[in-house]
């Protein structure tokens, strides 16, 4: 078996029971491990996204757009959509599920406090950022992430993520996946601004939000509508095949695997 | 797994499975310690935060909404080539680097944006619309797809063909020189001992107008037909491509890749729609439909509009009033679990839609599920009384004896003797509700099923009315037998039946490509047949055929693109035996003399079938009807493309004896293109000019202006001009002396004559009739041009158009194109644009063409027959069940295409194509999950990893296409003396056409097998085995 397909198993965590609704009141309590104070950012904002996953067609828009926008290395994901089969066990019926998957920028992030150098911290804003100039490539953070967010990027040797197109929110543009995202599942915005998109979708959906292990006591500021409660953690799926053949049968690996 | 679940879990089906996201997870901890304390070991990024992330385009001030340009990139609207839906883009280019950063949609475009913006918005205005400033951005997008985004890696691609070729060694052997643009013109047009390989005929001579090719049989046309010209589609410089090819070399014998593509679903489509000769279709009006059906078709996952599709599904079964059903062999991105039951997914064996269709339209027959008003509308009178948009035949009569001279043909007038012949008054005739015979355009309303005897002027005769005829066909089985043949359960069927009607004129049936099988004609035919039955045709909430485009290559109001001295009006008989019946025919008439039976003819006469590739190839070299001395290529791979073409194909297209010339114009080298003589290199998309329109289902009229935003990278010519499609063809046709091309080519509406010398004399013109048609657009303002980096054009719009045309056609291209705005789409009820030809119940020209095998005539509704070959037998006549137990079929990737295997952020996504296997099969021949196994066809072998689960129908084999590849970058050349590495990672995988086979009823290895009454490839239900390969490597 090779390296990729073993990887792939060993990652299949047992599927969580009873993992339930966000609790939303619970976000800005104090989170798991003691956070720096944060820094630079706009302090009137707090970004968040809504991922409306019954619009989510798995078109990896998202993946490509953002993967060209952040010059991200072949392999290696800012942000992706996970395709699931799942089948209703009284009809029989099959169906797909989509989960797209990015930096939750928690209100607690376990990536932050681990970083021996404090080159990873939180703006004011709420989203999660690498200084590349005192990133010493380490990992704790990437070790940290419960949501495999994060990994070291092979060109910079620093700790590479979504920072939710930080850049184009700065200067009043969509983050890349938002922008081309072609279902129009992806709603970013300001939770600050009760007029703003996302608050209105929150308030209207409050009770049917979910966030991504919310076991772990991290506050995620991805929130997902639509959402099966099963995968908020791993799935216990069967893993999809990535040993790659060419036409006669041999096995040649994941081409992007050195990354 | 705990079973109290509602749901459970089957598996990570395929993409972005979790083992992508997490690969940072094993590679760092190598890495600790190699860093310094004070950063990183790695290379500095552009900016401490953001990394190496694109400086923004634009700025928006967050109080004001103030538009601030990046003076350092530009944002131009063109189109995308990543998928035939050619989507209208705006690109984000470095101007200093002339680099193409990053692409997402076209905010005027209705093809990229949810709801698309009114043309007179100002440029500056549309990019504020695109940002997030008050959220107006994501509460009305305009995307870029996956493959969208990734396509623009084309331009930079290593794999790209810049220079012009020449093959060193023999066809096929991969080993070329570069040479100059005008070496290639005077070789092929002049011919010669062009390889050591001995003589070769150039285009010079082959250009024959007056010689018959075959003076036995002279409705074959000049020896000009030998030349026959392949593209893969008109992705907006057809127009161009074909000025050359029909009116001004003048060959008959052009093909494009409809016929391995969706021919079968298209003709089926344009049998009901009464449009055999454009084949029109339908799609539904997403926004407003309330229940849909898709066979063949999967919205979301792929198809054309994609992104169309995909959004408005996405937002009608989320916040709109949508319930749908997909039938597909294969679970696809299309049935959603988050969705709940506003989705559902019904898997069917494959090739057997047609059971299914003929079930549900027996149900709806049976049930008086059908609009029965509307269907009782006659005609076009009483259409307009009763407020229809249009009418359809189910109550006109059918002459329905074999005996009687007008077999097959509608009963008119004149058969009664009511008017004379072949005049405008001679309408068909209906039995009306009195009883009596009356003229389809003066009885108020016909009645539904009649079968009665009439006395006509060739004496008396049964007839019988269209919707009698289809209840006949559909009555031939009951339900449970279409069930048994299709695998979906009786019960299912009648609900799924029940839904549908229940639903009426806010139902709308689908279908596409998953209709190539070898019963794909009927099986469409029957499919579209449900719209007819409900009557959503026309319908809000119905099925649309679309606004259509405008036209910038006719006889336009500025330009007169269609016709020029010394047009050439092609003639003579198709290569592919299409569009011309067999009994008109010399050798038809020969054997008939001879006093022999005329049938079976020698190989299939399509009289029905538009010009199809997947008949030219094989013809031409065989020599019948007659062989093809030179072939030019633009971007068309049939030998990836059709179905078991490769293995017929490969060894006849390599013997020049055969085929003496064959130039490829493309920007890659393909499966098909790597045995040609001349590699022409060619822009690739955002470097292109043309104009597209939009498939169907846009609701309002639109046109895609394209025009190269990117400096092509490409060899250029001896005057400077890129080396591309357009520039061949024009540099040809003057070397040629054609008609058409050069000096005083295209003639102004003053009567003034202008050149055609170079690609923008062609399509800024062309421009000009678009931007001058109807109301002439305004001029474009300061502020449009910069916004909209038209910078680069401008002054070849002026050196090109008059001075009025300068400024509207720079506006045209300010906004990537003309669009109708979104308030056309409706009118009340009823959509904006109508389709008003009669639909057809019973369509005349089917009901009345002859099976070239069995000189019979083919059933002209819907029916159901068996998967069949040539002479009308079943495929499990030859190749029984029992020796091939499972069906291979093929879909459509949602990322991957037939040539997007060399974009390296799609392969980095989905590397490869595991094949689906249901889990019953997997048990029966021993294969587990993960296992390599050997597919089997008639024709052909393949490796593949099993994908085993419930995501398949029972007994059948599901690929996705795209993968399988041997060349587009994955196979070695040898340039110059210097060898250009493949990449194996591009052969990863299978392709379906591998598995085709060849029709076993038809003179041995001379077709593939294609559907009897289209000429369209075969490729959903290939019989096959499967056996478990031992462990490799």
């Amino acid at each position: 078996m090779d390296k990729i397909r073993r990887a792939l198993l060993g990652q299949i965590a047992k599927l969580t029971a009873g993992a339930a609704l966000v609790p939303l009141s619970s976000i800005a309590s104090a989170g798991i491990n003691d956070q720096p104070p944060r820094r630079e950012g706009d302090p009137e904002k707090r970004y968040a996204m809504l991922i409306d996953l019954r619009a989510c067609i798995g078109c990896q828009a998202c993946t490509v757009s953002c993967h060209i926008e952040n010059e991200a290395p072949l392999g290696s994901f800012r942000t992706i959509v996970s395709q699931y089969e799942v089948e209703h066990e009284d009809t029989g019926d099959s169906a797909t599920f989509m989960l797209p998957r990015l930096c939750n920028h928690c209100e607690n992030p376990p990536c932050v406090p681990v970083c021996p150098v404090q080159a990873t911290f939180q703006r004011q804003d709420g989203i999660v950022v690498v200084d590349n100039e005192v990133c010493v490539g380490c990992a704790y953070c990437v070790q940290a992430c419960p949501y495999d967010a994060r990994f070291i990027n092979e060109y910079t040797q620093t700790a590479d993520k979504c920072t939710f197109c930080a850049h184009r929110l700065d200067v009043g543009l969509l983050p890349a996946c938002v922008e081309s995202c072609v279902g129009g599942a992806r709603i970013i915005g300001d939770l600050r601004d009760p007029e703003s998109q996302i608050s209105r979708m929150m308030k209207e959906h409050y009770s049917e939000l979910m966030v991504l292990k919310p076991e772990m006591g991290t506050a995620p500021h991805v929130f997902y509508l639509g959402m099966d409660e099963r995968f908020v953690s791993r799935p216990d799926a069967k893993p999809a095949i990535w040993d790659v053949r060419d036409q006669q049968g041999e096995e040649i690996g994941y081409e992007f695997s050195g990354h | 797994m705990d079973k109290n679940r509602r749901n459970f879990l089957k598996g990570a089906a395929a993409a972005g499975g979790a083992a992508t996201f997490a690969a940072g997870y094993y590679g760092p901890l190598e890495k600790m310690g190699k860093g310094l304390v004070n950063g990183t070991s790695g290379v500095a990024t552009a900016d401490r935060l953001h990394g190496n992330s694109l400086a923004p385009e634009y700025s928006v001030d967050p109080k004001t909404g103030a538009v601030s340009l990046n003076p350092d990139q530009r944002i131009a609207f063109t189109v995308c080539y990543g998928c035939t839906t050619k989507c209208g883009v705006r690109v984000r280019i470095d101007k200093n680097e002339n680099r193409v950063l990053r692409v997402s949609g076209n905010p005027y475009h209705p093809l990229s944006s949810d709801e698309h913006l009114d043309e007179n918005t100002p440029v500056q205005e549309a990019l504020r619309r695109m940002s997030s400033f008050r959220d107006q951005g994501q509460l009305n997008r305009s995307t870029a797809c996956a493959r969208g985004n990734a396509a623009m890696a084309q331009l930079t691609s290593d794999q790209r063909v810049l220079e012009c070729l020449k093959r060193t060694g023999p066809r096929g052997s991969n080993q070329w020189e570069t040479i100059s643009f005008e070496q290639l013109l005077d070789e092929i047009v002049a011919g010669g001992d062009l390889f050591g390989e001995g003589e070769v005929e150039g285009l010079r001579s082959i250009r024959d107008l007056n010689t018959p090719l075959d003076p036995d049989n002279p409705e074959y046309g000049p020896k000009a037909n030998q030349l026959l010209m392949m593209e893969a589609t008109d992705y907006g410089r057809s127009a161009l491509l074909k000025r050359f090819a029909f009116n001004a070399f003048g060959t008959r014998n052009y093909g494009h890749h409809g016929a391995y593509c969706g021919l079968a679903f298209r003709m089926g489509s344009g049998a009901l729609m009464n449009d055999l000769e454009k084949n029109a279709h339908v799609k539904p009006d997403y926004a407003n439909v309330e229940f849909a059906l898709f066979i063949g078709t999967a919205p979301s996952q792929a198809g054309n509009p994609f992104k169309r599709q995909g959004r408005l599904l996405a937002q009608a079964r989320s916040t709109g009033n949508l319930e749908y059903v997909v039938v597909d062999p294969a679970l696809t991105a299309a049935a959603s679990h988050a969705a709940g039951d506003r989705s559902r997914w019904i898997s069917i064996l494959p090739g057997t839609d047609t059971a299914l269709a003929m079930a549900l339209i027996r149900w709806l027959l049976e049930n008086e599920g059908y609009a029965k008003d509307y269907l009782a509308v006659p005609g076009n009178k009483t259409a307009g009384e009763s407020g229809e948009a249009g009418h359809t035949n189910a109550t006109h009569l059918v002459i329905d004896e074999d005996t009687h001279p007008r077999a097959g043909y509608f009963l008119r007038l004149s058969d009664i003797g009511q008017a004379e012949a072949g005049t405008d008054h001679d309408h068909p005739v209906v039995v009306n509700q009195a009883g009596e015979l009356e003229s389809a355009e003066s009885a108020s309303s016909g009645q539904l099923f009649v079968e009665r005897r009439v006395q006509t002027s060739d004496g008396p005769v049964r007839v019988r009315s269209s919707l009698f005829k289809l209840r006949q066909e559909a009555m031939r089985h009951s339900i449970e037998e279409y069930a048994e043949i299709c695998g979906i359960d009786a019960a299912v069927i009648r609900e799924l039946a029940r839904r549908f009607a229940g639903f009426g004129r806010k139902a709308a049936a689908d279908a596409h490509g998953g209709m190539m099988s070898g019963a794909g004609f009927y099986a469409s035919y029957a499919v579209n047949m449900l719209n007819l039955l409900v009557g959503s045709f026309n319908q809000k909430g119905g099925v649309a055929k679309g606004g259509g485009s405008f036209n910038g290559v006719g006889a336009g109001p500025r330009y007169n693109l269609a016709d020029f001295p010394g047009k050439v009006r092609p003639r003579g008989v198709f290569l592919s035996r299409s569009r011309f019946p067999y009994e008109k025919t010399s050798e038809y008439k020969r054997r008939l003399a001879a006093g022999e039976s005329p049938y079976p003819a020698t190989a299939p006469w399509r009289s029905l079938a538009p010009p199809i590739l997947t008949e030219h190839l094989l013809s031409g070299l065989e020599g019948y009807p007659y062989r093809i001395k030179a072939m030019i290529g633009a971007m068309a791979n049939p030998m990836y493309g059709q179905a078991g073409l490769t293995s017929l194909l490969e060894e006849k297209l390599k013997d020049p004896k055969n085929i003496g010339l064959y130039v490829a114009v493309d920007g890659f080298i393909n499966e098909t293109n790597r045995f040609a003589d001349y590699i022409v290199p060619d822009s690739v998309m955002y470097e292109v000019w043309g104009f597209t329109g939009a498939w169907s289902g846009t609701l309002t009229r639109m046109t895609t202006a394209c025009w190269p935003v990117v400096e092509p990278r490409q060899a250029r010519t001896a005057k400077g001009e890129p080396v591309s499609l357009d520039n061949f063809f024009i540099e040809l046709g003057r070397r040629l002396d054609l008609p058409g091309f050069g000096d005083n080519a295209i003639e102004g509406a003053d009567g003034r004559m202008h050149a055609l010398n170079r690609a923008e004399d062609f399509y800024l013109r062309a421009a000009a009739n678009i931007a001058m048609t109807g109301e002439p657009l305004p001029s474009a303002t300061e502020e449009d041009i910069s916004a909209s980096g038209i910078e680069p054009l401008l002054e070849r719009i002026r050196d090109t158009v008059s001075e009025d045309e300068a400024g509207p056609v720079a506006r045209l291209y300010s906004r990537g194109g003309r669009f109708e705005t979104m308030d056309k789409a409706y009118n009340n009820e009823k959509l904006g644009h109508a389709w008003s030809r009669p639909l057809c119940v019973y369509n005349e020209a089917v009901g009345t063409a002859i099976d070239s095998y069995s000189g019979r005539r083919f059933v002209g509704t819907p029916t159901h027959h068996e998967p069949r070959f040539w002479d009308g037998s079943r495929l499990r006549d030859h190749y029984p069940e029992s020796d091939w137990p499972l069906l291979a079929f093929s879909f459509k990737s949602n990322l991957m295409n037939s040539y997007a295997i060399g974009l390296e952020r799609l392969r980095m996504i989905k590397p490869y194509n595991p094949v689906l296997m249901h889990h019953n099969d997997a048990v029966r021949f021993g294969v587990r999950h993960g296992d390599t196994i050997s597919i089997e066809s008639p024709g052909g072998k393949v490796l593949a990893l099993a994908l085993v689960g419930d995501n398949v129908h029972e007994g059948a084999i599901g690929i996705e296409h795209g993968y399988g590849h041997r060349e587009l970058g994955a196979s070695s050349h040898i340039i110059d003396g210097q060898e250009r590495a493949g990449n194996p990672y591009l052969a990863a995988g299978v392709n379906i056409n591998d598995l085709g086979f060849s029709d076993p009823t038809r003179r041995d290895g001379t077709a593939t097998w294609l559907e009897n009454v289209s000429g369209a490839s075969v490729r959903q239900g290939l019989p096959v085995r499967v056996s478990v390969v031992p462990y490799i490597a």
